[in-house]
């Protein structure tokens, strides 16, 4: 199957059209994923506030980025499945957006950064708790410009075409 | 609302400098909303943390008074944010908006949230309030910000 004709198939499902043509699902849908950035960008944004040593100085790394870690993933889960079904909506429209492929390309680094940090800073707190590093700190600073990144490119994909 | 002092006052704000440059570029108007998301990411999103905190939900191991008066300087750069961006966007096309039911509803709900935040809430977030309080409290406030939101993303569809 072409990736055109893919497109084509998907627009043509009933969760598609559903989505696409009602008046409510859509709006709902995009309040759900915009209220999960509020929730999980301001979760990402204290973690990394902690480990770059700006907010919550007082209280342990590992106090912070730990109980924070599970709220995050909710909030994860949450943005991706509204974002699956808004990108299922309209596949065509956002195949031919570029700012959908900056965002998809983004989405990626954070997969990247994910492997990269994961294990020596966000999964070993302990040892934050010690010293900060500056490794912490560049990890914090690439993805608060990774979830900018991610939003801006996000909002100007309903501006192309 | 409608009285002609007002109404005026919305025309003169679409005339206004800031709403020219607003209207301007093709990019002005996203990059503006693009802070105004990341400021309630600092607002909001500070403020929930506090939330599922009086709720019992999470981060158990600071109390909300501990971790209000943590976030307290981050909630206000966030409102900070959006007191600039906000406004912003409302006088790019400011007679569009005001009639606009879901910027009515996000107004009215913005309102009665920040006045709980800055008076119920507050009291009942730094004072040793009785767990009944603080879920009340916590419950509310998430209800009332995710109303904000909500009636936010709706003035593109009403």
């Amino acid at each position: 199957m072409s990736i055109p004709s893919a497109l084509d198939w998907i627009e043509s499902t009933d969760l598609s059209t559903a989505i696409r043509e009602g008046a409510l699902p859509y709006p709902i849908i995009g309040g759900i994923h915009l209220f999960a950035i509020a929730l999980f960008g301001g979760m990402v944004l204290v973690t990394d506030l902690r480990l770059l040593g700006w907010a919550m100085r007082r209280r342990k790394v590992s106090d912070i980025v730990g109980q924070l870690q599970m709220w995050k993933w909710v909030g994860f889960v949450v943005v991706v499945s509204t974002g699956l079904l808004l990108a299922w909506a309209e596949p065509i429209k956002l195949y031919r957006s570029p700012a959908f492929w900056v965002k998809m390309a983004l989405l990626a680094l954070v997969g990247v950064h994910a492997l990269v940090f994961r294990a020596r800073v966000y999964g070993n707190t302990a040892r934050l708790d010690l010293a900060e590093t500056t490794e912490a700190k560049l990890a914090a600073s690439l993805s608060l410009l990774l979830w900018t990144g991610l939003i801006v490119s996000g909002r100007l994909i309903a501006y192309d075409a | 609302m409608g009285s002609v002092p007002l109404a005026s006052f919305f025309e003169w704000l679409t005339t206004s400098p800031w709403a020219k440059a607003m209207n301007g570029p093709e990019w002005a108007f996203p990059v503006v909303q693009s802070l105004h998301f990341i400021g309630f990411a600092f607002s909001i999103g500070t403020i929930a943390i506090v939330d599922l905190r009086l709720l019992g939900w999470g981060m158990r191991r600071q109390s909300a008074a501990e971790l209000a008066a943590d976030l307290d300087p981050w909630t206000w750069a966030g409102f900070a944010i959006m007191l600039i961006t906000g406004p912003l966007m409302f006088s790019a096309d400011a007679v569009q908006y005001h009639h606009n039911p879901s910027f009515q509803f996000k107004m009215v709900c913005l309102l009665v949230a920040l006045l709980f935040h800055f008076t119920i809430y507050r009291k009942i977030t730094r004072s040793d309030a009785s767990p009944f309080a603080a879920k009340f409290a916590g419950g509310l406030s998430l209800v009332l910000w995710t109303a904000v939101v909500a009636g936010g993303r709706m003035i593109a569809f009403v």
